[in-house]
C-alpha cells in the first residue's frame, strides 16, 4: 500500500516535471531548426541540428550592442538601487526622528502600489524631460531606491546588535561610516539578494526599454521582444534565429541565479506574509 | 557666580545668544540624529516626490485635458470630466474590463491550486526534492519576452511542439491554438511561469507548521485528508490570502504577455506596447496602452487608467477587510 503510494507520487512528480520542462525544450529545439522546418514541419526534432543559427544571431543584428546596453542598464540599476535602498533602510532601522513611523508606512504603501499605475505618468515625465534614449530613467529610479529593497535591508539591519554602533561611536565614527564600514559589510547576504533581484528586474523588464529606447539604442529584452530584428535578405523574420537569441539572452539570468542561490536570503520569499 | 552670569548676559548681544542657542540645539544628539535620518532617507524622499507623486499628480491633471503627448503645453485644453464621462460610456472599455476580470477570476484559483499542489506533493519527503523544486521554479526566472516566445512557438499551428505531441496520438493535428484558444494559451503561460513562485512560498509556509500538530491529529485517528482539511489548510490561510491578493492584483494588470503573444506588426519594440492584441486576450490595460501609445490620447488614456487604479485599490481594500473573517494568524496582528 505504502509502496503503491510512493510510486504514484513519483509518477505524478516526474510527469509534472516533464510537462514543466517541455516548453523550455521546445525553445531549445526550435532554435536548432531550419526555417522551413520551423514553419511547416510537424516533426518534433530537426533533421539536422542547425548550430549555424547561433552564428546568425551575431551576424544579422548587432547582438553585442544590445547586450552591452542590457549590461549597462543592469549595472546602473544594481549599484544605485542597492546603495540608496540600504542607505534609506539604515535610516529607518537605526536612527530616531519625529515622523519616522509615518514615513515608513509610506514606504510600505508603495509596496502595495499597482505596478502599472506609474508606467504612463513616468513616461510622460521622462519624455517631457527629453530623457528618452538615455540611461537616465534607470539611473533616477535606481537612485531613489525601491520600497521592496528598503524593506528587505531594514528587516536585516533591525536584527543587528546595538553594541555594534555604540562601539563605533565611541571610536568616533559618524553615522555614515557606521553604515558604510560596519552595517553594509556585515549584511553581504542581503546585499547579494538585493543585487540579484534588481538584476533580474533590469535584465528581464520589457516595458521600460520599449518605452524609452529606440531600436538604435535597444537592449536585449527589447530586441528579442521586437519582431523583425533577425531577418533574411527578403525581410522575413527568422524566428529560429530569434529563438537562439532568446536563449543567449536567458543564459546570464540562469547563471546568476544558479551561482547566487546560496546567498539569497531564505526569508525573502516569505516577506510580507507574517504581519 | 551669579554676577558672572549676569555680566555675560549683559555683554552678549541678543542675536548672538540666539545663534548660540541654535548651535547648542544643533549639537544636541537627538537633533543631530533626526537630521541625519532625514539626510539618509532623502534619496527615497526625493524619488517619492519627483518620480512618483509629481508624475502621479500630473497624470491626474492630464486626465482632465485633451493632452496628446506632443502638443506644446499652451495648446492643451481642460475638458473637465469629459474623459471620465466618455470612459464610463465606452463599450470597448467595459468589454476589455469584464474580460480582464473574468480572466483573473479564472487564472487566480488555477495558479493557487497549481502552486499549492506542487508544494504539497514536494512536502511528502520526496527524494531529489531540490531537483524537482528547481524544475518547477525554473520558468519563473525566464524574462517575459522569452516566455512569450516559447509559447508562441510551441502553440504554432504547423510546427509547434503541442500539435506535434498531440499528433503522436492523433496524427495530423493542426490546431490553430493562438487563433482559436488564445485565452487558453495565455492561461497556460501564466500558470507555467507563475506556479513556481507560489510553490516556494507555500513550501516555506508548510515548513512553518509543526509536525507535532499533525502527529497529534493522526494519533487521534484523523485520516491524511482530515489532517490536511483541519490542520494544514487552516494554518496555511495566511499564505493563501497573501498569494490570492498578490496574484489577483497582478492578473488584473496583465498587458505585456498579451502584446507579446500577438506577433508584431512593424519592427522594433518601441510603442510595441500600444499594439492591439488578439480579440480574445484584449485586456483592459492593453486598451489603456492602445489609447495612449497607439492613438496618442493621453487625456483619455489616463482617465481610463485612474478609474482602473481606483478599482484595484478597492479590490485590495475589500480583500484586506474581508480577510479577517477567514484568515488565521498565529501571532496577533499589530
Amino acid at each position: 500500500m505504502r509502496a503503491i503510494r510512493r510510486i504514484t507520487l513519483y509518477t505524478i512528480l516526474v510527469a509534472l516535471a516533464l510537462v514543466f520542462l517541455a516548453p523550455s525544450f521546445g525553445l531549445v529545439i526550435s532554435s536548432l531548426k531550419t526555417q522551413s522546418e520551423f514553419r511547416t514541419s510537424p516533426r518534433i526534432l530537426p533533421a539536422e541540428l542547425q548550430w549555424e543559427n547561433y552564428d546568425l544571431v551575431f551576424r544579422l543584428a548587432p547582438f553585442w550592442r544590445y547586450a552591452r546596453n542590457s549590461v549597462v542598464i543592469a549595472i546602473i540599476s544594481i549599484v544605485l538601487n542597492t546603495f540608496s535602498s540600504s542607505l534609506v533602510a539604515f535610516g529607518f532601522a537605526r536612527l530616531r526622528a519625529p515622523g519616522k513611523t509615518v514615513l515608513f508606512m509610506l514606504v510600505v504603501s508603495m509596496l502595495l502600489m499597482p505596478s502599472t499605475a506609474m508606467v504612463i505618468p513616468q513616461f510622460i515625465l521622462y519624455t517631457r524631460l527629453r530623457l528618452v534614449n538615455t540611461y537616465w530613467p534607470w539611473a533616477l529610479a535606481g537612485a531613489a531606491g525601491s520600497a521592496w529593497h528598503i524593506f528587505l535591508f531594514r528587516q536585516f539591519f533591525l536584527t543587528m546588535p546595538k553594541d555594534l554602533e555604540d562601539a563605533a561611536e565611541v571610536d568616533g565614527c559618524g553615522w555614515f561610516r557606521i553604515f558604510w564600514q560596519i552595517f553594509l559589510p556585515n549584511s553581504l547576504p542581503v546585499v547579494a539578494t538585493s543585487c540579484i533581484f534588481q538584476f533580474a528586474w533590469a535584465w528581464s523588464d520589457y516595458v521600460w526599454p520599449s518605452l524609452y529606447l529606440s531600436m538604435d539604442s535597444m537592449n536585449l529584452a527589447g530586441a528579442v521582444g521586437g519582431a523583425f530584428v533577425w531577418v533574411d535578405p527578403t525581410g522575413a523574420s527568422l524566428e529560429m534565429v530569434r529563438m537562439a537569441a532568446a536563449l543567449l539572452y536567458l543564459a546570464p539570468m540562469l547563471i546568476i541565479f544558479f551561482l547566487g542561490q546560496k546567498y539569497i536570503v531564505e526569508n525573502v520569499v516569505t516577506t510580507g506574509i507574517k504581519g | 557666580m551669579i554676577t558672572e552670569t549676569r555680566r555675560a548676559n549683559v555683554a552678549t548681544p541678543r542675536r548672538f545668544v540666539r545663534l548660540d542657542q541654535a548651535g547648542r540645539w544643533l549639537r544636541r544628539r537627538s537633533v543631530r540624529e533626526a537630521l541625519t535620518f532625514y539626510l539618509f532617507i532623502s534619496p527615497w524622499g526625493l524619488g517619492l516626490l519627483c518620480l512618483t507623486l509629481f508624475p502621479f499628480a500630473m497624470g491626474v491633471l492630464i486626465s482632465f485635458t485633451n493632452y496628446d503627448g506632443i502638443s506644446p503645453i499652451n495648446l492643451v485644453k481642460f475638458t473637465g470630466f469629459a474623459n471620465y464621462a466618455r470612459a464610463l460610456d465606452d463599450r470597448l472599455a467595459l468589454q476589455t474590463f469584464s474580460r480582464t476580470v473574468g480572466f483573473s477570476l479564472w487564472l487566480v484559483p488555477l495558479l493557487l491550486i497549481a502552486s499549492m499542489g506542487l508544494a504539497l506533493l514536494l512536502q511528502q519527503g520526496v527524494k531529489g526534492l531540490g531537483a524537482f523544486r528547481a524544475v518547477f521554479y525554473l520558468p519563473t526566472l525566464f524574462p517575459v519576452v522569452t516566455t512569450a516566445l516559447i509559447w508562441l512557438t510551441i502553440t504554432n499551428k504547423n510546427a509547434g511542439l503541442l500539435n506535434a505531441a498531440i499528433s503522436l496520438v492523433r496524427p495530423g493535428t493542426a490546431i490553430n491554438w493562438l487563433g482559436e484558444y488564445a485565452l487558453l494559451v495565455l492561461t497556460l503561460l501564466m500558470v507555467w511561469s507563475g506556479a513556481g513562485q507560489g510553490m516556494v512560498v507555500f513550501l516555506a509556509g508548510l515548513q512553518g507548521i509543526s509536525r507535532e500538530l499533525k502527529e497529534a491529529a493522526m494519533i487521534d485517528g484523523a485520516s491524511s485528508w482530515q489532517v490536511f482539511r483541519c490542520v494544514t489548510l487552516p494554518l496555511l490561510t495566511s499564505v493563501i490570502f497573501f498569494q490570492l491578493l498578490v496574484s489577483l492584483i497582478a492578473a488584473l494588470q496583465i498587458f505585456v504577455q498579451t502584446v507579446l503573444l500577438t506577433p508584431g506588426t512593424g519592427g522594433g519594440a518601441q510603442y510595441g506596447l500600444g499594439r492591439v492584441p488578439k480579440p480574445s486576450i484584449y485586456m483592459y490595460m492593453n486598451y489603456v496602452m492602445v489609447q495612449i501609445l497607439g492613438f496618442q490620447r493621453f487625456g483619455y488614456g489616463t482617465a481610463l487608467l485612474w478609474l482602473f487604479f481606483v478599482a484595484l485599490v478597492l479590490v485590495a481594500l475589500v480583500m484586506y477587510k474581508t480577510g479577517g473573517y477567514w484568515v488565521y494568524y498565529e501571532v496577533e496582528q499589530d
